[in-house]
This record gives C-alpha cells, sequence and structure tokens, in this order.
C-alpha cells in the first residue's frame, strides 16, 4: 500500500515531464500550421451543446470540467478522511485527517474568526481551503480533459495538458464575490447597518473626512479586485511559465534548447505544486477569515 | 483577451516591440520592489526566531500571510500590464 501510494507519487511528478514533452510533438495537422502560443490555453471551447439560460452561458468547458472534478474530489477528501472512525490509537487517516482538520481550525479560521462566530463560518473558510487546493492541485496534474485532440489506433483521445480552472478570473471572481456578500451581511447582522458603516471610518479629523470616506468604500472593492486577482495571476503565471519555457523549444525550433528549457520549467513546476499552491489555498481562506471576522467585531 | 501575448511573436513590427518593452519594464520594476518585499519578510522572520524561538509556531502563519500579500503585487503588475498591451 504504501510502496503503491509511493510509486503513484512518483508518476505524478515524472508524467507532467512526458507529457510536456510528447504534447507538442505530435500536434494535429490543423495546428502544426498556426504558431504556437502558450495564452491559447485560456480559450475555452465549448463541450457538447450550448445550454443558455437567458444571458447566463451553463454550458460546458474545460474550467467547467476542472471545477467539477475539482468538487468531486474535496468531497472524497471530506469523506474519506473527516468522516474516519476516530480509535485511541489514530492511524494514519486519522491522523491525516487530523492535520488538515487543525490546519483550517488554528491557521485559518482562529486567524480572524471571533469565538463568537467561529462555529457558523469555520465550515465555509475550511471548505474554501480545501477546494481551492484541489482545484490548484489538479491544475498542475495533466489530464486528458483538453481541447485538443490526437489519433491512436483510430479514436480520437484528447491530448494531456495542464490547466488550472483556477486561473480563469470568473471563478476566482465567483469565490471572492461569496466572501465580499458574506462579510457585508455578517457585519449588518452582528452590528446593525448604521454601526456596521460607520465602523469603516477611522478616527480622523473632520477635515480629512471627505478624502477619507471615498477611499475607505473604495478600499472595500480593492478587498474583492486583491482577493481574486492575486489568486488568478498567481495560477495564470504559473502555468504561463512553464509552458512559455516548454514552448521556447518549438518557437525557436531548435531540440538542444531543451536542455535549459526542461529543467527551467521543471523548477517553476516544483515551485508551484510545492509553495504556490497550498499557499494561495491557504492565504484565500485565511484572507476571508479575516475579512469577515473584522466586519463581525469592527473595534479589532 | 491574452490571445496576442508573446514575447517572440510581438517583436515582429515597431509598435509591438515597444508595447512587449514597456510590459516587461513594469513587471520587471514591479518584481523588484516585491523582491525588496519578501526579502523584508524572511529577513525579519529569521531575526524573529533567532531571538525567540518559541514563538515560531505563531510566527509562521504571518509570514506566509505577509508573503503572498507582498508577493501579488508582482501579479497586479503583470495583469495590468497585459491589459495596458491588449487594450492599447
Amino acid at each position: 500500500m504504501k510502496r503503491l501510494a509511493f510509486g503513484l507519487l512518483v508518476l505524478a511528478l515524472v508524467a507532467p515531464g512526458f507529457a510536456f514533452a510528447q504534447e507538442p510533438a505530435k500536434p494535429t495537422p490543423a495546428a502544426e500550421e498556426e504558431e504556437f502560443d502558450p495564452s491559447h490555453e485560456w480559450d475555452l471551447k465549448t463541450w457538447g451543446p450550448e445550454l443558455k439560460i437567458g444571458p447566463i452561458d451553463m454550458s460546458l468547458n474545460k474550467a467547467v470540467a476542472y471545477l467539477i472534478l475539482g468538487m468531486l474530489v474535496s468531497i472524497a477528501i471530506g469523506i474519506l478522511f473527516m468522516r474516519v472512525k476516530v480509535g485511541r490509537d489514530p492511524d494514519r487517516k486519522q491522523a491525516l485527517g487530523e492535520t488538515i482538520y487543525d490546519v483550517a481550525q488554528v491557521q485559518v479560521a482562529e486567524q480572524g474568526l471571533p469565538t463568537k462566530a467561529i462555529g457558523r463560518w469555520f465550515p465555509y473558510v475550511a471548505t474554501l481551503m480545501i477546494f481551492i487546493w484541489v482545484v490548484n492541485i489538479l491544475g498542475f496534474i495533466p489530464l486528458p480533459l483538453s481541447d485538443e485532440r490526437f489519433e491512436i489506433g483510430g479514436v480520437e483521445l484528447p491530448t494531456l495538458a495542464i490547466f488550472a480552472a483556477t486561473s480563469t478570473l470568473s471563478v476566482t471572481l465567483a469565490l471572492a464575490l461569496m466572501t465580499f456578500f458574506f462579510t457585508h451581511i455578517e457585519g449588518i447582522r452582528w452590528n446593525g447597518p448604521a454601526k456596521y458603516f460607520k465602523s469603516w471610518i477611522p478616527d480622523v479629523p473632520k477635515a480629512m473626512l471627505p478624502l477619507i470616506i471615498p477611499l475607505e468604500i473604495l478600499g472595500q472593492f480593492m478587498r474583492l479586485i486583491s482577493l481574486s486577482v492575486r489568486l488568478y495571476a498567481n495560477m495564470l503565471a504559473g502555468h504561463m511559465l512553464i509552458l512559455t519555457f516548454i514552448g521556447l523549444i518549438f518557437v525557436i525550433g531548435n531540440v538542444f534548447l531543451a536542455v535549459i528549457a526542461v529543467p527551467a520549467a521543471t523548477i517553476f513546476y516544483l515551485f508551484e505544486v510545492v509553495i504556490v499552491v497550498s499557499i494561495q489555498a491557504y492565504i484565500f481562506a485565511a484572507l476571508s477569515a479575516i475579512y469577515i471576522g473584522s466586519a463581525i467585531e469592527p473595534d479589532h | 483577451m491574452l490571445s496576442s501575448f508573446f514575447f517572440l511573436a510581438a517583436a515582429e513590427d515597431g509598435a509591438d516591440a515597444g508595447k512587449a518593452i514597456a510590459l516587461a519594464l513594469g513587471i520587471g520594476l514591479g518584481s523588484l520592489g516585491a523582491g525588496i518585499g519578501i526579502g523584508n519578510i524572511f529577513g525579519s522572520m529569521i531575526q524573529a526566531v533567532a531571538r525567540q524561538p518559541e514563538l515560531r509556531g505563531e510566527l509562521t502563519g504571518i509570514q506566509w500571510l505577509g508573503f503572498a500579500l507582498t508577493e501579488a503585487v508582482v501579479f497586479y503588475g503583470l495583469i495590468g500590464g497585459l491589459l495596458a498591451y491588449v487594450l492599447v
């Protein structure tokens, strides 16, 4: 079991290299003519029929598929690790589950949420943390969910590619909007509208107020932008860097460039997987907790 | 939105080359500031842990919070630069 898990981990870390090396090497005839451009990965094509409800586009595409997959995996994590039978001496599954819970409780929820609101908002921030982490990490595992196709023995299969749903602005903006609305709803619910909106304005001399009030109101919306753009741009830049380094071989058209490009891409890949993925999930959840907490108790 | 973003493809005519240089300069200056900031954060963290090793656990959370907040500045520059690159 341990050996199997280790083998899978090694495979998961090694496989991207092969996918990178092979993916652009066998493009479809149509793709051979067009110039390589890493940003084409973010042109989302609709899969299957278009499902439009009024102005809302509900049709499937690559990002939606990744989101659904991420949702299923985070539900599986919850059921597998959190719903174990608690024994006197914990097995590894319980220990891992408790570690995840501990990070969510101590590092995320207790950082920002006041004690009186922790019971209500812990599930939200913990879900955010696990869900964003899963979607981020899925973005660095090559999965056959891309828009490009290749043929093996007459069967058309999607190529392996890396793509994170969180590297599209719509996804991160939706997540940030949830935090934004929860923040103000909770602030008004606990403090009443007058006291809550008054708490936005710091203690300054009266003459400064016309300057400060617009800035503070703008600041509330800047939170929304910074929260969403931070996650979006981190994932976008990470994928773009890796794709650009590998793509350099095909743009310049010299195989020997691989000596530099592949190690550089691997280093960035490891940096993203080891540090950025977890940090961004943690930071999003922690900032959500801090924003909601500061709305509930404005004096802090 | 990003369909025309690639530095080699951009260098083909004069106007695009200028935009590419501006984009690179903007991101470069942005990373300069973020680099100083991140260095400050980790330097202060080392000092703090050296003085009071027992606070390490509490400080780690704050350190990563500061790291992510600072690091994001580069990406605001990147997104702003890309927006200007594509729209102008």
